[in-house]
């Protein structure tokens, strides 16, 4: 999911200087507590604004096609704001925020790592709601990727969606024999020049592929602490600007000119320009190579140190006048039988947040009735070894760090 | 001397129209990988997936918004404009300034500024939307219809005067039939903004109004659908040409 951190500081400025007036409290406000009943009835009626990224076609068609009508039958109605950029619907909310607005246009966004953490610090998140959904008994209570997102504490501000986790994609036709390590990767890269890239950070998975090496050359997961300090960045930093530094030569065009985003990475794959590609959902890869975008021999890198997994959520914001039908969609979210739609490679293909060691049999067994994708491995397999991802106050200084260091030094 | 007015012509058609040609094969192409030259597959899959997306709806939504930014912007601009070409204005380039602000000043930034006020002021969203893309339409059309005024003379009404028409009917009659074409200039160039704009449509229309642009933007932010984007693209993109030609037309009888 793109992210839109700089935006959204340029937009806390703007309001600033523009509406002449100090921030409001940035404590986030909490639900009521009260019976689902009443939950329930109250959100009958309401009509919900989910905001989310419109860049994925059977996202958006998932919504439309399956949890909207879902949603109607317990009198919700849900209503999706396609956005190219997350941060739009952030930069909407601090602005009902700031403007003391107690029923904005905004109920639901999709959301994880910088934009959460942004909303988290400004109070736009509703918080101690997310824990108490019905649908949450079939999650782990002990489970790391839902109870952190990018190292901020989720604790009820946000209600997990799906999983993700961090990929590296290869075509098999013209990589035979695949390397097993993130060092094998670089060093494959060195071996054949101009076969590979990555996207510039700070695009989301640019920036990610950057964590990921970093993790790889300071000897591997665990090394570097998930908080960050000036003093963990000044000694595991170097290290990795070097390598990269050493990788540039040998990459696409020389590493004169990166990919601005995963898209345009993609595209590069699609064409064949580079026989490499990453993403932080591999759900999308089995459609992909359905519609002829990727090739058939497209197949996914599973590493054997493990790769940053995550969740992402559904965030509902605390300007929200339908907070309580945005809460029966979250809720609804959740249940099994959505998740199980969701997860269909046909329907979505996205990773499930529920434990399934904690559901119902006839709710499992639709879980492993799902088919098995030739390009995709199973998550379980995906997952192995999953490393949790650095915190937010990681990523901006990595990515400056890589401005300075390797694209321009 | 003719030729080269027609040489010039063809080259501003094919300046014009040569980077639709790519946009209209993505559109018609359901399957097209580097290196082919021209798509694999030709389709009506990108035209389903826009339709799917709700293009239709989209396009209505900002053919209303392109509307009425126009209906509201144009006779705006026509006044400001005659106000400022003729001398009755003090301190004309200050008024200008501020009439022109809206070109200088970043867009997000304002649309966020304002967004909080209007909330504030509870003003309903799509009268916001339409509030500020009129100010952003203003600088527009009154610098056209300022300089549309000033090459105008006066005469032609002081003469329909003499002859005993009223006000009214010197400005219905003779004065808007002599400056149609800077009119029509003037509303279509507000018609755009209307219809192309993205940024106030979302933050200050809080996503109620769906438009074309914004379907473009986040089908754009994806790989793997270009051909809808492209279908969506053109469908942004014609109208407004389409419209262009009809201007120019008008134009060119008078």
């Amino acid at each position: 999911m793109p992210t839109g951190r700089r935006r959204s500081i340029a937009a806390g400025a703007a309001l600033l200087a523009l509406a002449g007036c100090a921030a409001p409290a940035a404590e986030a406000p909490v639900a009521a507590d009260r019976p689902w009943d009443d939950v329930l009835a109250e959100a009958d009626g309401q009509t919900v604004d989910l905001w989310m990224y419109g860049g994925e076609e059977a996202g958006s068609a998932y919504v439309d096609d399956v949890l909207a009508p879902a949603a109607a039958e317990l009198g919700v109605t849900l209503r999706r704001v396609p956005v190219s950029d997350t941060g739009d619907a952030l930069d909407r909310v601090l602005s009902e925020r700031q403007a003391g607005v107690t029923d904005g246009e905004v109920d639901l966004v999709w959301v994880n790592g910088e934009n959460y953490a942004a909303g988290r610090q400004a109070g736009a998140w509703l918080c101690d709601w997310a824990l108490d959904l019905p649908n949450r008994q079939y999650t782990d209570p002990d489970d790391p990727l839902l109870s952190s997102d990018f190292g901020v504490p989720v604790e009820g501000c946000e209600s997990p969606w799906h999983k993700a986790q961090f990929t590296l994609v290869y075509d098999s036709a013209r990589v035979p024999e695949p390397p097993t390590t993130m060092a094998g990767v670089l060093d494959w890269a060195q071996a054949n020049p101009g076969r590979f890239t990555y996207p510039a950070p700070p695009d989301f998975t640019g920036s990610v592929f950057v964590r990921q090496v970093l993790t790889s050359v300071v000897g591997g997961p665990g090394e570097v602490p998930v908080e960050f300090s000036q003093e963990a960045y000044d000694e595991y930093a170097p290290a990795l600007f070097d390598r990269l530094a050493a990788l540039r030569p040998a990459l696409w065009r020389g590493g004169d000119t990166y990919p601005q985003s995963q898209q345009e990475l993609d595209r590069l794959f699609a064409d064949g320009e580079v026989d490499m590609t990453m993403t932080y959902g591999p759900a999308t890869l089995a459609d992909l190579v359905a519609d002829g975008t990727f090739p058939e021999t497209t197949r996914v890198l599973t590493l054997e140190e493990g790769t940053f997994g995550n969740a992402s959520f559904l965030a509902l914001p605390s300007t929200s006048g339908d907070s309580a039908g945005a809460q029966v969609v979250a809720d609804l979210a959740l249940s099994p039988e959505q998740q199980a739609a969701k997860a269909d490679p046909g329907t979505w293909g996205q990773f499930t947040v529920l434990d399934l060691g904690l559901l119902e049999e006839a709710d499992r067994a639709a879980f492993e009735a799902l088919p098995a994708s030739p390009v995709v491995p199973p998550y379980e397999e995906l997952s192995e070894n999953a490393q949790p991802e650095l915190s937010a106050d990681w990523v901006s200084p990595l990515d400056e760090g890589w401005r300075r260091s390797v694209l321009a030094p | 001397m003719a030729l080269s007015v027609r040489a010039g012509r063809a080259a501003l058609a094919v300046w014009l129209l040569l980077p639709l040609v790519p946009l209209v094969l993505w559109a018609a192409a359901d399957r097209w990988a580097a290196p082919a030259v021209l798509p694999q597959a030709w389709g009506t899959a990108g035209l389903r997936d826009a339709v799917a997306a709700g293009a239709g709806p989209a396009s209505v939504r900002s053919t209303v918004l392109g509307l009425v930014v126009a209906a509201l912007a144009t006779p705006l601009g026509a006044m400001a404009g005659r106000a400022l070409a003729g001398s009755g204005v003090p301190a004309r380039g200050a008024v200008l300034g501020a009439l022109l602000s809206p070109l200088v000043l970043p867009p997000f930034a304002v649309a966020l500024g304002l967004d909080v006020l209007l909330l504030r002021l509870r003003v309903p969203s799509s009268v916001g939307v339409v509030l500020l893309l009129t100010v952003a339409a203003l600088p527009y059309t009154t610098v056209l219809m300022r300089t549309a005024y000033a090459a105008h003379d006066p005469g032609f009404e002081e003469e329909a005067r003499t002859l005993g028409a009223t006000a009214r009917r010197a400005v219905l009659a003779v004065q808007l039939p002599m400056l149609a074409p800077a009119l029509a200039g003037a509303a279509f160039l507000a018609f755009l903004v209307g219809w192309s704009d993205y940024v106030v449509t979302l933050l200050v229309g809080g996503g109620q109004l769906v438009t074309l642009p914004l379907l473009v933007a986040s089908a754009a932010s994806s790989v793997g659908n270009e051909a809808q984007v492209a279908v969506l693209s053109l469908g942004s993109v014609l109208p407004p040409l389409a419209l262009l030609v009809a201007v120019g037309l008008l134009g060119r009888r008078r």
